[in-house]
């Protein structure tokens, strides 16, 4: 890539929005999607030039922001553990409340319903809970998402029925608790 | 029946939801750090320079230091063995 910086701003330009989505998804939490999304573009920034277009530039942005949104999760799970008898930043408090979370895209009426969504798909394995937010939320397509996953249709397709599953299991326990409440 | 409802709601809520934007400064806060990433990245050489050096130095001293007293030992055990053979008495 000849002319990196100017390359750079199209490249944010068109999948800036894309990135925070996905960051958005996984975290909940608009100041850590937007630190995930500033951390993505700089690793695209930085191997921008030695992309090998062995994969669409969309689906290697994909991967990384999904492997950014993870990693973020692990280093914020860690440093919960460790603080645990120390007092808590304002920051920790706010990511504690993802079920709280109501996403700025989501109309009024389904806010509640779609925070206990959003809730429930964090209690899934780290492949049913990608597999699931690529398909139903972001509406992609399972050859789409096993290029982004790198695996087989087969086994996305499989993921997905099994992240259903789990979400019908985890939410019917919670309709009783649901139910106490009302 | 209930339950059944309330699932599917649940599942089906996020259908149709809409993109979200990220915060106009994001941009300049992304120049801001990949400017931040290339002066750490090439503070990171100097220090690394630095220690090469360091390393050079020592190994240089070691090296030629050792050398002095290899040569000054060899002339005490000459001198030794010199004394042990012409005894005075």
């Amino acid at each position: 890539m000849k002319n990196l910086a100017g390359d750079f701003q199209s490249v944010y330009n068109q999948y800036a929005v894309l990135v925070y989505n996905v960051a958005l998804n996984y975290v909940q939490n608009i100041e850590d999607a937007e630190e995930i999304t500033q951390d993505v573009f700089v690793q695209v920034y930085n191997s921008l030039e030695n992309f090998a277009e062995k994969s669409s530039l969309k689906t290697w942005i994909y991967r990384i922001a999904i492997n950014k949104s993870l990693d973020f999760i692990k280093y914020k799970n860690s440093k919960k553990r460790f603080f645990i008898f120390g007092n808590k930043s304002q920051n920790e408090k706010e990511y504690e409340n993802v079920s709280n979370f109501e996403h700025p895209g989501i109309l009024l009426e389904n806010k509640e319903k779609a925070a206990v969504l959003y809730a429930t798909i964090n209690e899934l394995t780290t492949n049913q809970q990608t597999a699931f937010i690529l398909s139903k939320i972001d509406g992609l397509g399972n050859v789409e998402i096993s290029e982004i996953m790198q695996l087989s249709v087969s086994s996305v397709e499989s993921l997905v029925f099994r992240a259903k599953a789990a979400l019908q299991e985890k939410l019917s326990k919670k309709f009783e608790e649901h139910r106490k409440k009302k | 029946m209930e339950k059944e409802n309330w699932i599917n709601e649940i599942l089906e809520s996020a259908n149709g939801i809409a993109k979200a934007t990220p915060n106009a400064s994001l941009f300049a806060k992304i120049q801001g750090k990949i400017r931040e990433h290339e002066i750490v990245s090439s503070k990171w050489i100097w220090l690394a320079a630095a220690s090469l050096t360091l390393l050079f130095l020592l190994n240089a001293k070691v090296v030629f230091g050792g050398k002095h007293k290899t040569e000054a030992s060899a002339v005490e055990s000459l001198a030794t063995s010199l004394s042990n053979n012409n005894q005075l008495y």
